[in-house]
Parts: structure tokens; sequence; C-alpha cells
């Protein structure tokens, strides 16, 4: 088939295969991807609303096991920079969200040897007691596994036991490229090989959670293990239809392990836009501005994306990896408008909940995300003397002087 | 494809970048192909005596700031070209040099053409919606022996696109002698910057309506490389501003010749590295 052939078929509604799908994102002009994803985005929202969630992007801790090759934002087991929040903390957090119109945390963190199962059900049930109506979109598939093996626990029982705790939705973190000769190369095979986080989701979404999907793109794949990627999401939505949101972004590099450099622009929306036009069973597609910049964050809504993400609020991932871009709500809504749709505050399920809060009441301005604690606090929550610990330095920091 | 000026008309009202885009890019390989200019420049200040430190690479020493007097416009030009070599120099806002000219008082060609004895090559930036008179200002920089390095635009404009870059098609047509026109805002309100979509919209209705100015140009350092990567593919054909130190502190992997080079493969198009003069190195 030729280029023109298959944008004909993707024009008419056809689905595009795996061969001709890596044949337009590798020879099809930029414009002309943008205007196949655009018209998927205007069949399937053509109400032109973009949307975005007031939400808080919180990292519970940073000290982590998996040791991703990726990853800037880990300290190992022990080390003087790893923390935990305090259960104090995270609720201050969930109260200045709330202040700003927020309904939800994203919540994700590193796999704590030392952070048991019961510290996240007495966390989330803690937390919907105080706030009933706040949301926990919490622990991305790689998390779930990392629990059910500290617990010895199946993924599904740790799901169940999550859930009766206060988990609403799963983060579609973790993904990376779900091959696992990349996994392998990425260091990130071991937290979770690319059937195993298939499988949580498909568990998830057998249990009535809904989840977003992800795809960090630009390390050592290939065309080809991004477009499988994408087929392996595809085939488990069409089996599922849990996913709700699919997001790409690019690898960040700096002071990770890997290094290299990071994927262009125009790299970015393109794979955007492919992902649009394979993914024809997911409804929305996130815009990574966090990733972007808001330029070209807000470009992508040319480019089959149809929701601009979250406020955030804070962030510390993409941050420690060099990237720090900051949008808050006034912010996104012009670039929503400036774009020519009308702008809509969503939740995790992409409901509308309504008009931009900042038109319907006074809102603080926010004009740098905040980070998950300030730098040189290295307090030890009080609580974490309740749960035991694996780890030797876990050990010694739960031992009470006398 | 030729752009009618209904079709002028309807992008500049619309919200479908794309097609914009799409139409500013035939238009750019029209005239360019995928050939993709950029310059390498050394920024000194223009205090007299302050630091000036030239890499080997670099392929336009950049006097910037405004200078305190016409002396010291004059002694910094000499300083800068007996340490730039056969490197050209160009040298501060024709905004600023005529209101050096008004204070002092002389008229502008004589400050002009004290500058070119100096040694100096270029003026650096003309921003047309700082000048008092820019096609009287343009004229004394090409009557005085001087090249102009580029027509800028300073801050966001107020009037609408269309009727602006009709009065820089005006202007070119009477001056004929701008090569290169960075139509993005060199300042603009950190609280409220331009938007993506505004970005695009600048710089391909400016490929599609000056059509008499060779060279539509993106600053790299400013706007960054995913803005300025965009740029290129709608309309765009010329960065200016590029760092002209090889190595970066993070160490070879951030080198800026590597990046932009990346960049502009990336957007499938072909680098190719100028000098001050325009002229391929
Ligand atoms: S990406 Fe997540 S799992 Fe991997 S090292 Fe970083 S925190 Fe740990």
């Amino acid at each position: 088939m030729t280029i023109e052939q298959i944008a004909d078929k993707v024009r008419s509604g056809g689905r595009v295969d795996a061969a001709e799908a890596l044949r337009l994102y590798r020879e099809a002009p930029t414009p002309l991807l943008g205007q196949l994803a655009d018209e998927i985005r205007a069949r399937k929202h053509p109400e032109g609303h973009v949307t975005y969630i007031i939400d808080r992007n919180v990292n519970y801790t940073n000290v982590c096991v998996a040791r991703c090759a990726f990853c800037a934002f880990y300290r190992p087991v022990g080390s003087p920079e790893g923390y935990v929040l305090g259960f104090d903390e995270l609720f201050r957090k969930i109260e200045e969200t709330i202040a700003v119109g927020g309904v939800q945390l994203l919540l994700q963190g590193g796999h704590n040897p030392d952070l048991p199962l019961e510290w996240y059900e007495d966390l989330f049930r803690e937390i919907k007691k105080r706030y009933p109506t706040f949301r926990l979109h919490a622990l991305s598939p790689p998390e779930v596994i990392h629990l059910s093996r500290l617990s010895q626990q199946t993924v599904p029982d740790v799901l169940d036991r999550l859930m009766a705790a206060g988990m609403d939705s799963v983060p579609g973190g973790g993904a990376e490229i779900l091959v696992d000769r990349v996994r392998k190369l990425l260091h990130c095979y071991g937290k979770a090989t690319a059937d195993e986080w298939l499988d949580v989701m498909r568990h998830a979404h057998k249990k009535g959670l809904r989840t977003t999907a992800t795809m960090m793109y630009g390390t050592v794949e290939t065309d080809e293990e991004r477009l499988e990627h994408l087929m392996r999401l595809r085939e488990l939505q069409d089996e599922t239809g849990g996913f709700t949101a699919f997001i790409a972004w690019s690898y960040q590099p700096e002071h990770t392990e890997l290094q290299g450099n990071e994927a262009t622009g125009i790299e970015y929306l393109r794979t955007l836009a492919v992902s649009r036009i394979v993914l024809d069973n997911f409804p929305s597609l996130q815009a990574s501005w966090v990733t972007q910049g808001g330029k070209v964050g807000q470009l992508s809504l040319a480019y089959g994306a149809n929701d601009m993400g979250s406020v955030m609020i804070e962030e510390n991932v993409v941050r420690a990896a060099g990237a720090s871009y900051c949008m808050d709500e006034v912010e996104i809504v012009r670039n929503i408008e400036d774009a020519g749709f009308s702008a809509k505050r969503r939740n995790m399920h992409y409901d509308v909940l309504g008009e931009p809060i900042f038109r319907e009441r006074e809102v603080p301005r926010m004009l740098e995300l905040a980070i998950a604690r300030e730098d040189g606090d290295d307090s030890v929550p009080a609580e974490l003397m309740n749960y035991p610990a694996r780890s030797r330095a876990g050990k010694q920091l739960r031992v009470v002087p006398s | 494809m030729t752009v009618t000026a209904a079709e002028l008309a309807s992008f500049a009202s619309s919200h479908d970048i794309i097609s914009l885009g799409v139409a500013a890019d035939d238009a750019r390989r029209q005239r360019h192909g995928a050939r993709t200019t950029f310059v390498r420049v050394a920024d000194v200040d223009a205090a007299p005596g302050a630091p000036i430190a030239i890499p080997p690479s670099t392929g336009e020493v950049r006097i910037v700031g405004t200078p305190a007097s016409r002396a010291a416009a004059v002694q910094r030009v000499r300083e800068v070209v007996a340490a730039a070599g056969k490197t050209p120099v160009s040298a501060y806002s024709l905004a600023d040099l005529e209101q050096l000219a008004a204070a002092e008082p002389v008229p502008l060609r004589a400050l002009l053409e004290e500058l070119r004895d100096a040694g100096l090559e270029l003026v650096a930036q003309a921003p047309f919606d700082q000048l008092r008179d820019a096609r009287m200002a343009i004229e004394q920089v090409n009557i005085a022996g001087l090249a102009l390095a580029r027509l800028t635009m300073e801050k966001l404009p107020t009037a609408d696109i269309p009727e602006l870059y009709r009065q820089i098609a005006a202007l070119q047509h009477d001056v004929g002698v701008i090569k290169a026109f960075a139509p993005l805002p060199r300042s603009t309100n950190p609280a409220v910057p331009t938007t993506g979509y505004d970005d695009v919209r600048r710089v391909a209705l400016a490929r599609l309506f000056i059509d008499n100015i060779p060279s539509i140009q993106v600053d790299w350092a400013l706007y960054g490389p995913k803005m300025a990567q965009v740029a290129l593919t709608v309309g765009a054909d010329d960065l200016d501003a590029v760092s002209p130190l090889d190595e970066a502190e993070e160490g070879r992997r951030r080198a800026p010749l590597e990046e932009i080079r990346r960049n502009i493969r990336a957007a499938a198009l072909e680098a190719v590295e100028r000098d001050g003069r325009f002229d391929v190195r």
C-alpha cells in the first residue's frame, strides 16, 4: 500500500496493522500524520472540548530497589537522600490540592522494601475517611507487582486489598516500552516484564478499575518496538476496554545512568499522531506538556491529543531528569482556548466536571510546581515505626534510641 | 502551490495550523528546498574593555547591548574587530543607533560610517517595531556600506498579523537589502508567554505574506530546540544564535552543533552552517 492508500484507509475509519503503522511512522509527512490524527480526534470528540484534570502528582517515596537505567528520581535503600512522606505530609498535600479545586492524587513511588502492603492500606483508608470524595489514582503496575512480591500474595489479591482500602484507579506508569528486549536493556525487566505489566492491567480492568496507559520512548527501542508497544495496548483494550487514556512521553536523559539524547519535538508530535491512529479504541490521548513544554504541549492538540493532562501542582520525576515546565489552570485553559477548543475540567474517568475553577472563584496563581519535600528535610515519619522493615537500613531507622 | 489572497486571509484567522503549516512549508521548499541554515554566534558585551571570548567555531561575533555614547560604540567595535580576525562582526540594534545619533546629535549615516570605518560589517538587528523610520534607517545602513543581519520584532505586535506583514513586505520592496526576518518577538511577558499555535501562525504567515525576504529566521537560544524545530517545518529556514561552544557542561552529548544537526535531521531537513555574511562555511 502507498502512504496515500494507508491514509485513505485511516480516513474511512479503517484499522491499520503493524506494517502499515510503521510505514506511516517512518515515511508519512508530519502534517499528514497531524491531519489524520486530528480527524480521528474530531470523530471521537466532536463537541470541541479539550479536557484537563486538577490533581497532584505525589511521589510518596524515592527509595527504590528496581534501579531502572533511565530513572533520575530514585535513591537506593540507605541513601541519605532517600525519603518517605509521612501520612500528615500527604494529608496536607491533599488539603492544598482540594483548595485549588483538585479532585485526586496521582500517587506513585519507588519500590521501597520497607513499606509493606499494610502501610498503603492504612494510608488509603485514612485518606478516604478524611476526604471521602477525593480520588486515589494510585500505584502503577510495577508497584503492584512489587507489593505482590513483598507480601507474597497474588496480584489479584493485592488489588482486592488496595481497592478495599480506597484505590480508585491505576495509573499507567512503568510501561516504558512493552517489549522485553528493551526492558532488559533498560534494567526494568525485573520490575515487570511486558506480559506482567499487561496482566496487572488486565486484572485491574476485570475488577472494574479504569486505568491509563503510557509509553516512554526514545531510549534504546527501534521504531518497530514502539509500534509493538502500541499494538499490545490496542489488543488488551480490545479485550477489556478498561483504558481511559494513553500518554506518550519522551525519555528525559539528564542525571540518568543511561544518558543519551532526548527525542526532538517533531518526533514527539509524530509519535503522538501515530499513537492516535493505531490506538483507535482509546477514547483519550493526553498531551505531555510536562516533557515537551507548553508550546509543543499545545501543538499536541493539532496532532491527536484531546486532553491537556493534569495541572499537576507537584512533580518530582521528570524534574529530576532535567525538565521543569509549569502550567497552572489559568495557563492550561489559555492554551486550550487559544487553539480553538473549549476547556473543561474532568475527573479520572474523563467525566466533565465543569468549567475552569478560576472562573468560578478566586484561585491563587501557581507559577512553580511544588516538590515532594523541601531540600534538607530528612525527617522520618513517626508512623513508619509501626511497620516492619525488610532492609538493614530500614531496620536501623526503626530502632528507637534508649 | 500559490496561495491566493483569500486563502491567506482565511489562514490568518483559522485554528487549522496544520493546513497553514503545509502551505508555508511548501513556500519555503520552493525557495530553499530542504536546506536549513544556522549560524553560531558569540555574543560580546557592548561596554568598552569588557572581556571578549570568541570560540574558534564562531560564525558571527555580535556586540550586544546599548552603547553608552558614540565614542564608546566606535571604540568597542574597534576592540572586537581586532579580536575577531576574519570572523564577521555585527553590532547593536538599529533602533539604539537611531537614538544615539539623535542624542549626540549626529546624522545616523555619519554614525554608521564611523562604525564601518572602525571595521564593522553588519548592524546586528533592525527591530521593526522600535525604529522611528524603518525605511530611512535601513537605507542609511546600506548607503553607509554596512549590511543588516536581520529584521526583528522586539515585542508582541498589537497590529493584526496580515497588516503588519504587508508593511514589512512593503518595506523590503523599498529597501531590498533585508536578508532575514525573525517574526517571533524577542521579549514577551513571562507571565503570558506566546503559545505554540501563536508562534506557528506568526512564522508560517511570515513565510506566506512576505515573499520578498529570502529567509525566515528563528532564534535557537531564545525559542529553544523544540519550538525552533517546529518552526523549521512551517516556513522558517534559518536558525540564529546557536552557541559556538563545542562542549557544554554536560559533555559531548549536549554539544550545540550535534544537537542542532540532530534536530534539523529529525525534521527531515538538511543542515548547512553559514556565517554572519550568509556565506556557507
Ligand atoms: S522508574 Fe520507578 S521503578 Fe524504576 S528506578 Fe525509578 S522509581 Fe524505581
